[in-house]
């Protein structure tokens, strides 16, 4: 199957109030989504309720053809999410952690699309540490390592990339573009970063008021990419008129 | 000082948070039948007491010993549960880099008990002095009053024990921070999902780090089930030991049990489910459970073997109440004093009940169980 997320008529949201409602989406694989927004427009919520932290209101998420109401377990097997920095365990060391995300997904601790991930993204001398000493690009990287592990075909990634050194971040998108290339997986960046969109992804969305305002396919995104700036201007023309309106 | 009140105001805000963060339906029900269930134990008190008034107006021992005893004992429970709940706010995280000195965070937090102290003070003299002119002993007003300074002295001597030594507060997070060393629990916590145990009692890296709580925890436990057992093969009875194998066991169980894990995103978007999660917390806290019954149990036996289905009822009695208190436990993941409070009261309760009413009240506390087991796994998998 190619089509690896699926989210027809999504509306979620907290205590009853839907904050997104109304979402289309698909994602097949080799796509890299970038989820883009101002804060407060629903980016969070909806990768919430892609991955079954809150529950739906109304509308379906399928992942890799799994209906995440039906076997929310099976679907959750099809996706890895790289978890908010001050939501890992802070006692556990780094190497525990990634023990723990292995032995729920069936895998070993070193099952990453490259072996050498850890000296990459420079985790060697924090690995054996508490997550308690880590900072906050430490504990971004160990993050987004256990949502790679055992390959899921959907990553997803709610603003982790924001808080990496350069070296790290670099690293990171060539991971997630070697993984997505490669035919067998898709990717969802939510990021405020805007520039970094039309270097990394080939499909964009802009949410707005909690409902998808905009998107930009992959010949846009690249016509946009060669000038500099063109791809921001344009996202904040669209938000400026999402202002206005 | 301007900042006196910023305990008070932080405490006030979580409880509005909280009650707003509830969904209205379910505020009714705890509001309506909270209520009607204090009104109906109220009313049953008031009958209890006018029943035993005149057994109750003439026990010495109770009114010389045990009632000033149990206020003491409780205000320096409830003095020591609001001086922490105080000095936590105060020397929160987020207020670090605040221009406040220990002394002013203290006096913050100081200021903070003694306004929760004051309602709770009157609570306690108007109850007693009630339950006095219930039962017709003389002088009801002096008698709550003197209940109220009991109360006192237990409560301000828990909380100033504690406003002196901020320093035990911070004990988690120490935790948190050492240097992982060599893991004794290495072995024990392998089981899938591994270290689910070192992360629900905030191990690092399994390292168990000795502190005086947890040796005061375990000489008092051994203490009591060596009497139990001392008891039992001195009177050749199996009855001491099972109790004290039984009471020592579920309360071994209600210390170690912590089910926090089970809020987090970490599991919750993991393909794993709630029932094996919940079972995998339980089974370390279950084994520690029955590892601290067999001494006594074995006692018991040694004692009057012919009463084999005393110890025997023991433990599967101790199996029942783990997994009640397993599923309190994971109610409120994130207050396990709270679940330990919420599970003794029912269980007193639906004891008490169970006297009155027969054993149909039991099946009023399973559907309790099952309730909340319900929701807890409701909100696992969906927030």
């Amino acid at each position: 199957m190619d089509e690896v997320l699926a989210v027809s008529g999504l509306s979620a949201g907290y205590r009853g109030r839907a904050v997104v409602r109304g979402i289309d989406l698909s994602l097949r694989r080799g796509d890299i989504l970038g989820l883009l927004g101002a804060n407060g427009s629903g980016k969070s919520t909806l990768i919430r309720a892609i991955t079954g932290q809150i529950p739906l209101l109304g509308g379906s998420v399928a992942i890799d053809g799994i209906g995440l109401a039906a076997a929310p377990e099976r679907a959750k097997a099809g996706f890895g999410l790289a978890i908010e920095p001050h939501e890992l365990p802070a006692p556990l060391s780094g190497r525990q952690y990634i023990e723990l995300v292995g032995s729920i997904r069936g895998c070993g601790p070193d099952d990453l699309p490259s072996g050498d991930l850890l000296e990459r993204l420079e985790l060697g001398r924090w690995i054996d540490r508490s997550i308690a000493e880590y900072s906050l690009g430490t504990r971004a990287k160990v993050a987004i390592l256990a949502a790679l592990l055992g390959r899921p075909p959907l990553l997803i990634f709610d603003e982790t990339l924001n808080g990496l050194d350069p070296v790290a971040a670099w690293e990171v998108k060539r991971v997630i573009t070697a993984l997505c290339a490669s035919g067998r997986h898709a990717a969802i960046v939510s990021t405020h970063v805007v520039e970094a969109v039309p270097a990394l992804c080939n499909r964009a969305v802009l949410m707005a008021d909690g409902s998808l305002d905009r998107s930009w396919g992959a010949a846009q995104l690249a016509e946009a990419g060669r000038v500099p700036g063109a791809f921001e201007d344009s996202v904040m023309q669209a938000l400026r008129m999402r202002a206005a309106a | 000082m301007r900042h006196d009140g910023l305990v008070l105001i932080l405490l006030w805000r979580e409880l509005v948070a909280g009650l707003r963060a509830m969904r209205r339906r379910d505020l009714a029900w705890i509001g309506l039948g909270g209520g009607a269930l204090l009104a109906y134990a109220i009313a049953d008190i008031v009958l209890g007491l006018h029943a035993a008034a005149a057994r109750l107006r003439h026990d010495q021992l109770l009114w010389s010993l045990d009632l000033p005893l149990a206020l003491a004992v409780l205000g320096a429970i409830a003095g020591n549960t609001v001086s922490a709940l105080c000095l936590e706010r105060a020397f929160a995280p987020f207020l670090k880099a605040l221009p406040l000195a220990p002394g002013q965070r203290r006096h913050m937090a100081g200021r903070a008990i003694l306004a929760i102290f004051v309602p709770l003070g009157v609570l306690i003299a108007v109850s007693a002095g009630l339950a006095c002119a219930v039962i017709g002993k003389p002088l009801p007003a002096a008698w709550g009053l003197g209940a109220a300074i009991l109360f006192a002295l237990g409560f301000v001597t828990a909380a100033l024990w504690r406003l002196r030594r901020p320093r035990l507060l911070f004990d988690e997070a120490v935790s948190e921070a050492a240097p992982v060393g060599r893991p004794w629990l290495r072995r024990l916590d392998r089981a899938r999902p591994r270290w689910l145990s070192s992360w629900a009692w905030k191990l690092p890296g399994g390292h168990l780090r000795p502190s005086w709580k947890l040796a005061a925890a375990g000489l008092l436990l051994a203490i009591a089930a060596i009497l139990g057992a001392w008891a039992s093969l001195v009177g050749r009875t199996a009855g001491p030991a099972a109790v004290a194998g039984l009471a020592g066991g579920i309360l071994v169980f209600m210390l170690s049990l912590r089910c926090q894990p089970l809020g987090s995103p970490v599991l919750r978007t993991a393909p794993i489910g709630f029932t094996r999660v919940w079972l995998r917390l339980v089974w370390l806290p279950l084994q520690l459970s029955l590892a601290f019954f067999l001494l006594p149990a074995g006692a018991a036996l040694a004692a009057e073997p012919s009463a084999w289905a005393v110890p025997v009822a023991g433990g599967l009695w101790l199996l029942v109440l783990n997994g009640a208190y397993a599923v309190f436990g994971a109610y409120f993941l994130n207050a396990p004093f709270v679940a330990m409070l919420s599970f003794a009261s029912a269980l007193a309760y639906a004891g008490y009940e169970t006297l009155e009413y027969g054993r149909t009240v039991l099946i009023g506390l399973a559907a309790l169980v099952f309730f909340l087991w319900h929701r807890t796994r409701q909100r696992y998998r969906n927030g």
